[in-house]
């Protein structure tokens, strides 16, 4: 098997189509459509009207398929605001989790003195923190830090929420940056700064890309910390907005179903196109090939 | 050995990287946690201006509430099975899509699209799931089987491993793809030059290379089981009864609707206690094996 | 040239804009928690105030009742709470306890209020709550079912149990029941101890706190948690507690199920079903064989006591009591009945026959005699669990009693 095949992402160690081959496709196939089966029978279910999703079995087809549940979803979520607010959250904290942790991770890893070993452990901690059990607490430090209801206030505390796993992945990708080229460029005059941003941050992309791509889901599905912190119509997120649906004496179901389809297949289709990238991005040999 | 004014100064700028950070962390989590350690030695219901002190009551009671027994016994058995359930078939999957099998792309869409969805939003699927789908499909085939998973104490919690897993499997997968395409093809092509079978070369070369990407998937999911709740929150709310209760949701519960804010920091900060606890172990397991391998 | 003429132009926005402020664009902010029978009530309102007061702007954050209002109110404490507060009608007791609502006895729009609601809104001879509307809460049975078998409204146990049986021989589940959701079991638990308990003794919940009854002791609270028992044993008991609400409902609709012990959150279920479904409601029969229909007021307009605009508030509740047409249309939307003086609303109601009639007689009992004695979170809801984990088979009748006086400090509303 060439290694181009190889660099590409999309081949694994050669196999000719043998039973064994064919065995696991039909394994792989009934697998899938387990898998599948949830979101198809929801599919299903954002094109039928209220009464057809009570009376009618999952499985049939609607009877006159329409496009009301989106419409009324778009319109209850204020989708438009809602999604943007949620991708602009996302985008915002993961890139400078991304950067911190790395600094971070690097800064830790390459100094041994107790303040790197204590920062370490500090950090790891964070990670068993369960939040939720802290909810008012940290409304209250969010509250007279005059954090609540900003954008910004919401972002800093993903960036709070996510150093610790961000610092844990950073540093397990450590071992893969030489420390040689590193004290290459600092005989070349190089500040740690700038060794660290020429040098190590390229190196580090595979580790850059599973922690953006771990972090991205967090704040994308959190609900928690989008609640407390920016719960104004404004500054709502997605996922908050969903959860009007699901009240508790009465659910809005077939909306649901179709703000359910709406949030998810985007992404899912746009992960379709770009897996290659994805996992490549997050294998540690392609920077090498 | 002593510091040059040099070496001083690079190890402040190494420092001032992880100030910030370490800041920011300090803010949002840790400040928040000394102040509920704080409300841990209070009875304070989370409303009322005054806040009794009352020591380490608080602690005190947790020994013979039976619900944190409870809640912990359901928690812990999530999270032991979830680790090993979704860590063997991402693997496993990660490994038959590695390569070489047609329409790669669309199984691996289909696996990991569940993940994009958010926890709440999957309790409610797997509720229509066990209440309606499942129910129509034993019918169909004809089955005796009861799918209502959700609606017993004693199949709750497969009911939600089911859940869990079909969620998260596809997202670990991409974990240990991305490993397994990080092992070098030479070293597969010097083994199989030297004879070894595809059994032999996946123990020997594969598993060890696949270190690193264990203790992350591990850490991850074990610490992402035990503090599960958006899960529970549209689906069962923790029943029947008190049956898939997990410790978050008790603490959370307790807290705001049970209007025991005090009692329920106490409760926050024991979890942290052993969740540090358990955390250190694995880590310094993992890690030890990591090296070794 | 330019630069004058932009600077001449800020200075007079400048001077302009204080004025545009004294003359009033006045922001309220309200915290609304909402059942999904509400949504839709906030464009209603909006619409009415703006035609009134066109500078009055309401920013409105909308959240469920049930999960997050309680949550969001203790927020809110701590940093500042919003100008007006809709929640249920027994919030006024939590809130107004708290010292956070503001007085608001004698305002000219609780004129318009019924008297039943003022005093639901009221706490300790004060009132603080605008009560909206009200939920009833009771059987609600397939008329057309009744009917056609020649069943009579059952009035005692003996007679319901009569009415089980007949179901049960014409192969119809006697009562279609959703136990998944442990509210409906604290709800219905509730129901009963209204007509069994509170009917008797209205200050039981302050006797249990001080010691002077309990819950293992009572044979009326015994009583009313084996109606729980009644109702699991002639239901579909494989179901009931991986079954959530609207499913539940649309199967009383298919006649699947001939009563349900629910309230009027249920209406919308059904006629969304079946506009044409004829049902109806009865109170659930007591020990005593004179239960009364309950009603629970609903949906309560709260003011902060610290609000900066109260002059607007009071003017946004005038416009709320006072715009009828307003009104008639969230009744419509909610199908719920109303709390205002001359308003009716206009969507059918099967049950409303029912309802009248139990009102001519005076058989109406406000759930307030049971929700301001024994508070919802932490206690009903707790013991809710219990009669789950009971039902299921995981503890006896005395433990979940017990239990329920284990946690006799946290039933204070």
């Amino acid at each position: 098997m060439s290694r181009a095949a190889r660099a590409r992402g999309d081949v694994g160690p050669a196999r000719r189509y043998s039973p064994g081959t064919f065995a696991l496709q039909l394994v792989m196939t009934a697998v899938a459509a387990v898998f599948a089966l949830p979101v198809l029978v929801v599919l299903n279910y954002s094109f039928k009207t209220k009464k057809e999703l009570y009376l009618s079995s999952p499985f049939a087809l609607p009877e006159a398929p329409s496009w009301d549940n989106y419409a009324n979803a778009i319109q209850r979520l204020s989708m438009g605001t809602t999604f943007l607010n949620t991708v602009f959250y996302t985008v915002v904290s993961v890139a400078i989790i991304a950067v911190l942790s790395g600094a971070a991770a690097w800064a830790i890893a390459r100094n041994k003195g107790k303040f790197f070993k204590f920062s370490y452990v500090y950090f790891i901690v964070g990670i068993l923190i369960p939040y939720q059990a802290l909810f008012l607490s940290i409304y209250i430090i969010g509250y007279s830090l005059r954090l609540t209801n900003t954008a910004y206030g919401v972002i800093l505390m993903y960036i709070a929420t996510g150093m610790s796993f961000g610092v844990f992945i950073m540093t397990s990708f450590m071992g893969t940056v030489p420390v040689e080229l590193e004290e290459a460029a600092r005989i070349d005059g190089c500040s740690v700064y700038r060794t660290f941003r020429s040098v190590v941050m390229p190196l580090l992309k595979p580790a850059f890309a599973t922690l953006i791509i771990m972090q991205a889901f967090q704040v994308w599905n959190d609900y928690l910390m989008a609640s407390l912190f920016v719960s104004s119509a404004k500054l709502k997120t997605l996922t908050v907005a969903m959860q009007a649906l699901f009240s508790q004496q009465a659910t809005d179901y077939s909306t649901a179903m179709g703000a359910i389809v709406m949030a998810v297949l985007p992404i899912a289709a746009l992960f379709a196109a770009l897996q290659k990238y994805f996992i490549k991005g997050m294998t540690v040999g392609a920077v090498k090939g | 050995m002593h510091c040059s004014p040099y070496e001083r100064r690079t190890r402040a700028q190494y420092a001032s990287l992880v100030l910030p950070g370490m800041l920011i962390f300090t803010v949002g989590i840790i400040a928040p946690m000394i102040l509920s350690l704080r409300y841990s030695f209070t009875a304070w219901n989370g409303f009322s201006r005054d806040i009794p002190w009352v020591g380490l009551d608080s602690y005190r009671r947790i020994f013979s509430d039976p619900y944190v027994g409870d809640a912990w016994w359901f928690t812990v058995r999530f999270a032991v099975w979830n680790t090993v359930i979704q860590n063997a078939f991402a693997l496993l999957f990660a490994v038959a899509l590695d390569g070489g099998l047609k329409g790669n792309r669309i199984y691996r869409t289909v696996l990991f699209a569940p993940c994009l969805i958010s926890s709440i939003v999957v309790g409610f699927i797997w509720l229509r799931m066990y209440s309606n789908v499942l129910p129509a499909v034993a019918g169909y085939l004809g089955l005796a089987i009861n799918p209502r998973l959700f609606g017993s104490p004693s199949t709750v919690l497969a009911g939600f491993l089911i859940a869990n897993n079909w969620q998260w499997i596809g997202y670990w997968m991409l974990i240990y793809l991305a490993a397994l395409q990080s092992v070098p093809t030479e070293l597969y092509e010097a083994a199989k030059v030297d004879g070894a079978s595809a059994v032999r070369r996946f123990f020997r070369i594969t598993i060890p290379m696949l270190a690193p990407a264990f203790t992350i998937c591990i850490v991850g999911i074990s610490v992402g089981s035990l503090k599960v709740y958006d899960l529970l929150v549209s689906s069962t709310g923790g029943g029947p009864g008190r049956a898939s209760t997990s410790i978050i949701y008790l603490i959370y519960n307790t807290a705001i609707s049970g209007r025991q804010y005090g009692y329920g920091s106490a409760l926050s900060m024991t979890l942290i206690a052993a969740l540090l606890l358990l955390a250190m172990v694995q880590l310094a397991a993992l890690r030890k094996r990591e090296i070794q391998l | 040239m330019k630069r004058t003429f932009a600077a001449g132009l800020a200075l007079a926005m400048a001077i302009s804009l204080p004025a545009a402020f004294a003359e009033g664009a006045i922001t309220v902010k309200i915290l609304d928690g909402q059942s999904t029978t509400d949504a839709g009530m906030e464009k209603i309102i909006d619409a009415a105030v703006a035609a009134k007061y066109p500078n009055i702007k309401l920013e409105w954050e909308i959240v469920g009742w049930g999960s997050d209002f309680q949550p969001k109110m203790q927020q809110y404490m701590q940093s500042g709470l919003p100008d007006i507060m809709i929640g249920k009608a027994q919030d006024v007791a939590t809130y107004a306890s708290q010292g956070v609502l503001a007085d608001i006895s004698g305002k000219g729009y609780l004129k318009n209020v019924l008297s039943a609601a003022v005093t639901s809104g009221s706490y300790k001879g004060k009132t603080y709550g605008v009560v909206f509307n009200a939920l009833y809460q009771g059987v609600y049975y397939n008329r057309k079912f009744f009917k056609d078998n020649g069943i009579a409204v059952p009035k005692t146990q003996a007679d319901l149990k009569k009415v089980i049986e007949k179901c049960k021989a014409l192969g119809v589940t006697p009562f279609a029941t959703h136990f998944k959701d442990g509210w409906s079991i604290g709800n219905v638990t509730m129901q009963f101890a209204i007509n069994d308990v509170f009917s008797k003794n209205a200050a039981w919940g302050d006797q249990f706190r001080a010691g002077k009854v309990n819950y293992a002791a009572s044979p009326e609270f015994k009583t009313c948690y084996g109606y729980n028992k009644l109702l699991y044993d002639n239901t579909w008991k494989d179901e009931t507690f991986s079954l959530e609400q609207t499913e539940c409902d649309a199967r009383m609709v298919q006649g699947k199920a001939a009563m349900k012990v629910s309230g009027s959150w249920s209406i919308q279920n059904f006629l969304d079903v079946d506009p044409n479904f004829d049902f109806g409601i009865f109170p659930f029969p007591n020990q005593a064989g004179n239960s009364k229909l309950i009603y629970e007021p609903n949906i309560t307009f709260m003011k902060s006591k610290a609000t900066k605009v109260s002059d607007a508030v009071d003017k946004v509740f005038a416009v709320i009591t006072g715009d009828s047409a307003m009104a008639q249309k969230i009744y419509d939307l909610t199908k719920t009945a109303p709390m205002l003086k001359g308003v009716s609303p206009t969507y059918k109601n099967p049950s409303q026959k029912d309802i009248d009639a139990y009102a001519a007689k005076g058989q109406l009992v406000d759930a307030g005699i049971g929700n301001n004695q024994l508070v919802w979170g932490g206690f009903q809801d707790e013991n809710a669990k219990d009669i789950a984990s009971w039902l299921q088979g995981q503890s006896t009748l005395d433990q979940a009693l017990k239990a329920a006086d284990a946690r006799r400090a946290a039933s204070k509303p």
